[in-house]
């Protein structure tokens, strides 16, 4: 037995999909199966571009690339009719509440794809106005490594929400909230550098210890019958 | 010859400035208010009293002789410990009619960074004073709205300040809902658009009052993307900075590096090989183009077609894989370095850029076919929003955009750099100023970067395409496993970095959008002290609100996908 999908343009076994059973002419599934695999076969991007990615995700839409054979073609630049978020550039953290604004507004179910670095982890911009990670405020269902990712490297991941679509699988919470606002001082400069510096000498040397960076070695005692440590 | 040389009196030491009267006519007038006049690898650079910095300006702008009517770049300096007065405020400015670049600078001690504003002399100013006390908190007397620009409202401090830690962050927890002063009693709707709007390209806002469809006034709000290029190119070596000039102007990633590499060659005075050059001039062309690929097709997507957009980003996949086969990435190459480029170019590199150029013309005239004469198009561009050349001008406008409005500068033709000066081409200049001739400056300037391209193709020289000099340059491979001074060589380049002589440098090259402009302050370490980058969208964004009041809503849409804002260089 064989129906035709109209998306591989050729027979297939219906039965290879999650939830369809096939026995003689009849094909029994459930409502929920049908609702993803058509779920799956039409997503409705909205892209979220900020940065170089954006420009990346424009040669993923057009000609060359054309994600339209997926099934993705109808790009929405609503959140309020798209089900899939592409995150394509750095966020700043003036950025940040209106990304969680958008995120909102997209109806139920939805995926977000963090596409490149920046977006997922802040990238090499490790500074005083960006974002580390979107995870910090909307929930990420696939992270695409590159600087900008290929748009081969797009086309696994709208794959990879497919299959997570399929199965029913869907990110709820940010994953790194716990980063938000983190403080993040760790390079400081060599104005404080040296004044911490100062304040550590000053600290050692009242507890009559010799200033940082000093080693001593400890003398030890040798006993009579103990052989000397060199 | 050399005997010669020794009994010849020596040659009488050229005026500081060579040709350029600026110092000169500022002694003159101001005395001893001019506190110091340097000339560094050609740059000229004056500092004044703070109590003359205003005359300084208006004198610079309006003195016959000198006429420095273009504004280029106004941005702070933090010496911290290194100088008895903490702060310095440096203006650049350029005399379209005389040729000549000026770098104007006043010290201001920490405990009174105060300054006057010389908003009322370049119009320009405006933001890069916002931007001056954002970042280094240099308060200007009498800026009319002296708020936040690139960072958000809930941030404390000034982060460009060397005592603040380069990642400490703050947290926004919703954006400003007013950009604009409403009265009370104002009846007429106010409309929001951006951030996150297709025509905004992601980061730009714009919230207008609207009178029926036309727009009354307007305020425009950046910061959306402003990802700390400059702090973080303090914690770099010149090397390590190569990627983050990529993304400034990501849909010509080239040029960036290109006018990274010139500028910090410029401070290193170590010039590439001619072969290296020429390859830089040749990938600089197809980037150029791909950026007004990007533009035009995009703008066109914002007015409601689709197909001349489709068209155009086939030819900008063949320069993709062109850049591809060269270094190994698309967007964001990385292919220069400092003192010539990362590698030679593959065998097949000409009859390759030729298919490449083949392809471009064909795509070319496609577009041009169905937009040039499309009379909904040139309805939706003609007589929509015109700037004048003094506007432009004041603004800081250089590129596309400047030559549009009919002043017709170009920096390869009249500073040129990487043997521009070889290649024959013209310069497109537009008449109205309006988005039409923009629109098509840009389409001339692609059939003129193919003429370039196809010269230097021409007479692509030979020979190596990194610098032979210890200072910049790793040693090959070769010698690196082979011989002790070269694996030293390599291990303290890698280590320590370059290491710039003491000074500052305003490097300066036509990228797509207009003068991209690097200015270095180096103290003589591993790290560069200071760089501002002079963005040509930060001056172009700047007259946008200015240029739509008036004009119908939709108006809006058409002329900001001309400018071709990209978001990476305007916030940097």
């Amino acid at each position: 037995m064989g129906v035709l999908d109209i998306f591989r343009g050729k027979l297939i076994d219906p039965t290879a999909y999650p939830g369809v059973h096939g026995g003689g002419d009849v094909i029994t599934t459930t409502v929920d199966a049908v609702v993803k695999w058509g779920r799956k076969s039409s997503i409705w991007p909205m892209p979220f571009g900020t940065a170089c990615c954006a420009i990346e995700f424009m040669a993923l839409t057009a000609s060359h690339y054309d994600l339209a054979r997926f099934g993705a073609e109808v790009l929405r630049f609503s959140p309020r009719q798209a089900d899939l978020m592409f995150v394509a550039g750095t966020i700043v953290d003036k950025e940040a509440p209106i990304l969680k604004t958008i995120y909102d507004q997209m109806p139920e179910p939805k995926w977000v794809i963090s596409m490149g670095v920046c977006a997922s982890s802040g990238g090499f911009y490790r500074s005083y106005h960006v974002m580390q990670g979107i995870d910090e405020i909307i929930p990420v269902d696939v992270y695409v490594p590159g600087c900008p990712p290929s748009p081969e490297a797009l086309i696994a991941a709208v794959m990879k929400i497919q299959e997570r679509i399929s199965k029913g699988e869907q990110a709820r919470a940010p994953q790194g909230a716990h980063r938000l606002g983190a403080p993040g001082d760790g390079s400081l400069d060599r104005r404080a550098r040296k004044q911490a510096w100062n304040k550590e000498d000053g600290e050692r040397a009242a507890k009559g210890l010799p200033p940082r960076g000093v080693i001593s070695f400890k003398v030890l005692a040798s006993e009579p019958g103990t052989p000397e440590r060199g | 010859m050399a005997s010669a040389a020794e009994t010849a009196p020596p040659p009488p030491s050229p005026p500081v400035g060579g040709n350029n009267p600026a110092a000169r006519i500022l002694s003159e007038r101001l005395a001893s208010r001019v506190l110091q006049v340097e000339d560094f690898r050609g740059d000229l650079a004056i500092t004044v009293d703070r109590r003359v910095w205003v005359e300084a300006a208006l004198c610079l702008r309006d003195h016959p002789d000198l006429d420095f009517k273009l504004f280029l770049d106004l941005c702070g300096v933090d010496w911290l410990d290194l100088r008895e007065e903490r702060y310095e405020v440096v203006l650049h400015a350029y005399s379209v009619s005389k040729k000549h670049h000026v770098r104007l600078k006043v010290l201001l001690p920490e405990s009174d960074a105060t300054l006057d504003t010389i908003t009322h002399v370049y119009k320009g100013a405006n933001w890069f004073e916002r931007e001056a006390w954002d970042l280094y908190g240099i308060v200007f007397v009498g800026h009319p709205n002296l708020t936040r620009i690139l960072t958000h409202d809930a941030f404390v401090g000034h982060p460009m300040r060397k005592d603040y830690p380069t990642a400490r962050r703050h947290v926004l927890k919703s954006p400003k809902e007013w950009l604009l002063r409403v009265p009370a009693d104002n009846e007429h709707p106010v409309v929001n658009i951006g951030p996150s709007h297709p025509a905004m390209h992601g980061t730009f806002r714009v919230q207008a009052v609207m009178d029926g469809e036309t727009i009354q006034d307007c305020e425009a709000e950046i910061g959306y993307m402003h990802r700390n290029f400059e702090k973080m190119a303090e914690n770099r070596t010149y090397w390590q900075i190569i990627p983050y000039t990529d993304r400034l102007n990501y849909c010509s990633s080239f040029m960036n590096g290109h006018g990274w590499a010139l500028a910090v060659e410029k401070l290193m005075a170590v010039p590439a090989p001619p072969r290296a050059e020429a390859i830089r001039v040749i990938l600089s062309e197809l980037s150029r183009i791909m950026d007004h690929f990007v533009c035009i097709g995009t703008n066109i997507v914002d007015l409601g077609a689709i197909t001349p957009f489709f068209i155009l980003f086939r030819a900008r996949e063949d320069i993709y894989d062109l850049l591809e086969s060269c270094c190994g990435a698309r967007l964001t190459v990385s292919y220069v370095r400092i003192g010539g480029l990362a590698a030679d170019v593959p065998e097949d590199f000409v009859p390759r850029c030729r298919a490449v150029m083949k392809s471009i013309v064909d795509v070319t005239s496609q577009a041009d076919k169905l937009l040039t004469r499309n009379s909904i198009f040139t309805r939706r561009f003609k007589d929509v929003g015109a700037l004048s050349a003094d506007d432009a001008l004041s603004y800081g406008w250089v590129g596309p955009c400047l030559r549009a409005s009919g002043v017709p500068y170009d920096i390869r033709r009249d500073h040129p750099y990487s043997g521009y000066e070889q290649y024959d081409f013209d310069v497109p200049v537009g008449t109205a100023g309006d988005c039409y001739d923009r629109y098509l400056v840009r389409m001339e300037e692609i059939r003129q970067s193919l003429r370039i391209i196809d010269q230097a193709l021409q007479k692509l020289p030979g020979g190596p395409v990194l610098v032979d000099d210890k200072r910049v340059a790793l040693p090959p491979k070769s010698d690196v496993y082979s011989n002790i001074e070269a694996l030293m060589n390599h291990f303290k380049l890698v280590y320590e970095g370059i290491l710039a002589p003491p000074g500052e440098v305003y490097g300066y090259t036509e990228a797509a959008n207009g003068e991209l402009g690097y200015y270095i302050v180096s103290d003589g370490r591993k790290h560069p002290w200071r760089v501002k980058v002079r963005p040509p969208c930060f001056n172009i964004y700047q007259a946008f609100p200015q240029m739509i009041k008036g004009h119908l809503l939709a108006d809006a849409v058409a002329i900001i996908g001309g400018l071709n804002i990209i978001a990476g260089e305007l916030d940097r």
